[in-house]
């Protein structure tokens, strides 16, 4: 296919005579090239933009007036090949980013040409040989000024692209974000009624006189009561899960030692796993457990919700908690040997009101948000988390990490304690 | 209508199901089979015992020939397995704009509510409808 320069010089006959005559042309100008240079960047202070672009001062403009006179140099030797082109189109992607509009560069371009035309009227006497040489400087500073023009373009043309595949995909994102909220309103809508059901059902049974035996009764409002309780924690959740993704949720972090709030924590379980039978194992008693970083309350929280998911979802069995430390990082894990995760489920369980056992979780009071706000508070505390199972009906592995405290100065800690003894 | 008319009711919340089943057999009369077993519901509905189906829309729990069924797909089925023509309601907690039209279209269902479904005579006046309008078509 054939180049812009290809094109535009067949266009303005732009051939080897031209080039003949320029080069024979170069050494007559060159005595008049600085006055050119002069007057070229005399117009610089009447530039609108001149402050943002002559950023360098007079050392800056003194070279650029060296430059031009290199340049026009180069214009004589009748290069006119790809290469020349490169670097026009260079610098009108630079002037472009730079803000410099193209408007000044043609009427710079103007001044150029202009004066080179007064150098001709000097240097020949009026005829067909300065006719000549002025017909070929007019065509060669046309073929310049076309590359400055296209390369303009092409660097406007491009920038707009960019700009445009900016805005859209903030617009992808803006509606993806419209979507997500519109979907959570219509699933947070879908697990309020459904134990607004029961209570509202049960209740309007009973002042129907439908149920007029004291002992169902009395049944249908515990059904009531715990449909109540399982809609505070939905409520609950859905605040929580509100507040962090609106970045509402301002963590107190502070050294946390682990010992003591595992050991505030556990007991709490225990008396949930003992009602069930299950078998609530601590091995983070053989370890030395180093302090984290962390919200103390939201790290409650966070195992609290681990250990009642695992105790939840474990019929018989043990759960048992560890941790491990590496890289800087405590790990902690809840594992149990209860009902399991499918492969395909273990990325979708983190997402909100997924409940693999919708049934079993509603029973036990779970709003399906318990994962999602986990995940949100531990990479708050510059934690990660992740699910491990083996699949259906082979227990379930849930871990996260906290930054241990005080990591850097871990060292110099074993002489001090050394020196105690 | 002397006789008992049977309502098949498939709903993944328990206490939900215990509500409908209660409030239809006292404040309706009606006898009512509850489950989320597929073959079960289609033991029931081949043999002509059932005479409308109150389905839930999202169904945990309910599997058919190896795949999740929910309550849409679900009433297309029992449609077609029904000796003669069987009244549909579905009962959803999908309440958005949209959703009724959209759920109706594509489960072919008669009816629809909206949960929370409390009023025990609303929900028998809302059944007893759908199947005088079955009887008369």
């Amino acid at each position: 296919m054939e180049t812009f320069i290809e094109e535009m010089k067949r266009y303005l006959a732009f051939g080897a005579e031209d080039v003949r005559l320029l080069r024979q042309l170069g050494p007559r100008m060159d005595k008049y090239l600085p006055e050119m240079s002069e007057r070229f960047y005399s117009q610089i202070p009447f530039h609108p933009n001149a402050f943002r672009v002559f950023t360098g001062g007079d050392t800056q403009i003194a070279r650029l007036k060296q430059t031009l006179i290199y340049w026009a140099q180069g214009l004589f030797a009748g290069r006119y090949d790809e290469a020349y082109a490169d670097e026009r189109y260079q610098i009108g992607y630079r002037h472009v980013r730079i803000g410099l509009e193209q408007k000044y560069v043609i009427s710079a371009m103007g001044i150029v040409r202009g004066f080179l035309s007064e150098c001709l009227l000097l240097e020949f006497e009026a005829g067909d040989e300065r006719l000549k040489f002025s017909r070929s400087l007019n065509k060669m500073l046309d073929l310049d000024l076309n590359l400055m023009c296209e390369s303009y373009m092409h660097a406007s043309t491009q920038n707009l692209r960019a700009l445009n595949e900016q805005l859209e995909r903030a617009n992808r994102e803006l509606a993806e974000a419209s979507q997500s909220k519109d979907e959570f309103l219509a699933q947070t809508s879908h697990e309020l009624r459904t134990p607004l059901n029961s209570i509202l059902g049960f209740t309007k049974l009973i002042l129907d006189g439908l149920a007029t035996n004291p002992a169902e009764q009395r049944e249908l409002l515990q059904d009531v009561f715990r449909s109540a309780q399982h809609l505070l924690g939905i409520v609950n959740d859905i605040l929580d899960i509100g507040r962090i993704e609106a970045g509402k949720v301002s963590l107190h972090v502070e050294t946390v030692n682990l010992r003591e709030l595992l050991d505030s924590t556990l007991p709490l379980i225990a008396v949930q796993a003992a009602a069930k039978g299950v078998e609530l194992r601590d091995e983070t008693l053989r370890a030395t457990l180093p302090r984290v970083r962390a919200d103390e309350v939201r790290l409650r929280q966070v195992l609290l919700n681990l250990l009642n998911n695992a105790v939840k979802f474990t019929a018989e069995g043990r759960v048992t908690m560890r941790a491990s430390t590496a890289d800087g990082f405590v790990k902690l894990e809840v594992e149990d040997t209860g009902i399991g995760v499918p492969a395909d489920a273990r990325e979708r369980v983190f997402q909100k009101f997924v409940q693999l056992d919708p049934i079993q979780a509603r029973r036990q009071g779970g709003s399906g948000l318990g994962l999602t706000i986990s995940q949100r508070l531990v990479e708050l505390m510059g934690g990660e988390i992740g699910l491990h199972s083996d699949g259906h009906e082979k227990g379930t592995r849930v871990w996260f990490t906290l930054p241990i405290a005080g990591e850097p100065d871990a060292t110099p800690r074993a002489p001090a304690a050394k020196a105690r003894q | 209508m002397s006789e008992t008319r049977t309502i098949l009711i498939v709903e993944d919340n328990a206490l939900v199901a215990k509500f409908y089943k209660m409030a239809l057999e006292r404040g309706g009369g009606f006898r009512c089979v509850v489950t989320e077993n597929v073959a079960e519901m289609l033991k029931h509905v081949t043999a002509g015992e059932v005479d409308l189906a109150i389905l839930d829309v999202s169904l945990s729990d309910t599997e058919w020939e190896g795949r999740r069924l929910d309550g849409l797909e679900l009433a297309r089925i029992l449609k077609q397995r029904a000796p003669r023509k069987l009244p549909i309601l579905l009962a959803t907690a999908h309440a958005m704009a949209g959703d009724r039209e959209r759920m109706l279209a594509a489960s072919g269902a008669d009816g629809y509510l909206e949960k929370p479904i409390y009023e025990a005579d609303a929900l028998v006046a809302t059944v007893r409808g759908l199947l005088d309008s079955a009887a008369g078509g």
